[in-house]
């Protein structure tokens, strides 16, 4: 269990940002920490309780994946796209 | 009988001299002068692009002074400070919190030309431009400080770079570079050819001219004569420029071709909002994007063509980046205004945001709808949603926000791992720089490295605040109090009852 800082962009907004999460975040809770700066500020949420998915590069991670099992480096860009 | 000009001055600039107890080398290192694989005797052919004696200069000099101290007592007294617009009175703090200090920096980067440069006659021109900038630091200076009891934010122009105020920090990282870092040939070719001969225009030239459309004939008439100057000593960069090209062209193409891109980067988050967004509407005779093409653009093309340099291989990017750049730093600007030390005008009212479409095609699709969300949240007094809660990601090379070069459409991750560490970039082309001379970039931290190394406590955001030296006498708001939004707010109930 550690602080860990990624760059995280919700997809659809314009800046990514400094987000601080946890090695034991999962997928869903990194994905919660980064749209919160996004969705509902300048990126309108979606109908109903919006649902999220994490994405290094192409691939889309589990959504119950620790972050900690990722060994990323520090600063490491991760996208969240909101679900449809 | 009086000699002319022509008689003396041929001889009087010629203070070479052979060394006889010294090495030439000793004397004029090439670290500093830059002349690095170009021969001594190539620098022969650097011709002065302008001939002015000392006492022609302290002429002419005096009398420019004298008109602006007489246009600005005049103004002082009529008290025509509180009839300016609050969003062009923002513009002008900016200015003088952001450039009153490179003065500064150029009076220095001309000092080094007076001493180091590797040729006598230009030499003898960095005299004067070293007076000029003395010249216009203590114009800034003067101009500032009769304001301070209208409102503190001057005190920024003195008090800005002892901050580590984020935009402070991306200017100083730029002019630290090219102005104090740089040797005599790097600093006059990105600073006196491309910085000062291109760049100045637009803050020295369009601003003026906005600034005299919204009233403020003190701040234009300084802003005026700084670009009198600026005119004359830029054009040490020409002669700089044939002299590279002949023994290094390779070399030239890549200081200019890097300077090009860093300047555009700032002036699009300087200049850019202001004339896109602070000037009011009304008073507006170009988009920032119009006179870049019409004043920087063309005239940076024609400087390539007639040297011989090649348009820089980001020329479509750059392109690209007229259209949004300045929008993405605009919404960044406004959404982090507790972090300025200036007040932002939202400027997207509907008129305002007519006149965004009209002039750029593109603006509803890549920015209007992110302002909606953020009109929605003033009306229905979300306030806390239109503000930030932690520091956007920062780009390695020009310290500005990832994103806010280019289109959210085209925001990827443009990054690479360097001893060990992850450093990102604003475009391909701050990663090319960065590429071109890594050992020069890569030790400087952003504000976001020094967030995650600690030396900002407490972690959050009034603790980054604080670290910046923003107070809450000169922390930014809107320069409206959001009353512009109202006007969207019969729309926005509309939509949210939907919902
Ligand atoms: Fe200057
Ligand atoms: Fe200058």
């Amino acid at each position: 269990m550690a602080l860990f800082p990624i760059v995280g962009r919700l997809v659809g907004d314009f800046i990514p940002h400094l987000v601080a999460v946890d090695t034991d975040d999962t997928m869903d809770t990194v994905a919660r920490k980064v749209a919160v700066h996004s969705v509902g500020r300048r990126v309108a949420a979606p109908p109903g309780v919006p649902s999220y998915d994490v994405y290094l590069g192409d691939r889309r991670l589990d959504p119950s994946v620790k972050l900690g099992e990722l060994s990323l480096l520090p600063l490491q860009w991760l996208d969240v796209r909101i679900r449809d | 009988m009086l000699l002319t000009q022509d008689d003396w001055y041929e001889t009087s600039r010629d203070l070479d001299w052979t060394f006889s107890y010294v090495d030439r080398a000793a004397a004029f290192p090439t670290e500093w002068t830059g002349a690095e694989g170009i021969p001594e005797d190539a620098w022969e052919a650097w011709e002065e692009p302008f001939r002015v004696s000392y006492r022609d200069y302290v002429r002419v000099q005096r009398e420019k002074e004298s008109g602006v101290k007489a246009v600005s007592n005049a103004l002082q007294r009529a008290g025509s400070y509180d009839q300016l617009p609050a969003s062009h009175v923002a513009a002008s703090q900016m200015h003088m919190g952001l450039i009153t200090m490179v003065e500064y920096m150029a009076v220095t980067m001309q000092s080094r030309f007076c001493r180091f440069a590797p040729s006598p006659k230009w030499r003898n021109l960095g005299v004067f431009g070293l007076l000029d900038e003395t010249r216009h630091t203590q114009l800034s200076l003067r101009f500032s400080h009769a304001l301070l009891k209208h409102d503190t934010r001057f005190d920024w122009a003195q008090k800005a770079y002892h901050t580590n105020q984020w935009a402070v920090v991306a200017a100083k990282n730029l002019f630290d570079d090219i102005m104090l870092n740089a040797d005599c040939v790097e600093a006059c070719l990105a600073s006196n050819l491309t910085l000062e001969h291109g760049f100045s225009n637009i803050q020295f030239v369009a601003l003026a001219s906005d600034a005299m459309a919204a009233g403020d004939v003190n701040w234009s008439n300084l802003l005026s004569s700084i670009q009198t100057d600026e005119a004359r000593h830029a054009q040490q960069g020409f002669p700089t420029l044939e002299v590279v090209m002949a023994h290094d062209p390779g070399r030239a193409q890549r200081i200019v071709d890097v300077a090009f891109w860093r300047a555009s980067r700032i002036f699009q988050t300087l200049t850019g909002p202001a004339m896109d967004y602070y000037t009011p509407l009304d008073k507006r005779k170009m988009s920032y994007k119009e006179f870049m093409l019409e004043w920087i653009v063309d005239q940076h093309e024609r400087v390539l063509e007639d040297y011989g340099l090649k348009r820089p291989w980001y020329w479509d990017d750059f392109l690209y980046s007229l259209d949004n750049g300045q929008h993405a730093m605009q919404l960044g600007l406004w959404f982090y205004r507790p972090t300025l030390f200036w007040n932002t005008s939202a400027g997207v009212s509907r008129d305002e945001r007519a006149w965004l479409n009209d002039k750029y095609p593109q603006w509803e699709e890549n920015w209007g709808v992110l302002w909606d969300e953020v009109i929605r949240n003033i009306n229905a007094g979300h306030i806390d949603r239109t503000l930030p809660e932690t520091l956007p990601a920062l780009c390695s090379v020009t310290q500005l926000p990832l994103g806010t070069a280019m289109s959210r459409d085209r925001l990827a991750p443009v990054s690479l791992v360097r001893d060990g560490r992850v450093h990102h970039f604003d475009s391909e082309i701050s990663k090319w720089c960065f590429e071109q001379e890594p050992e020069r970039y890569a030790g400087h931290r952003t504000v976001v490295d020094r967030f995650i190394g600690g030396e900002i406590q407490p972690m959050d955001l009034p603790g980054a605040l604080a670290w910046m030296g923003l107070t809450p006498d000169v922390m930014g708001d809107d320069t409206d109090g959001y009353r512009w939004a109202r006007e969207y707010a019969t729309e926005s109930k509309a939509t949210e009852s939907k919902a």
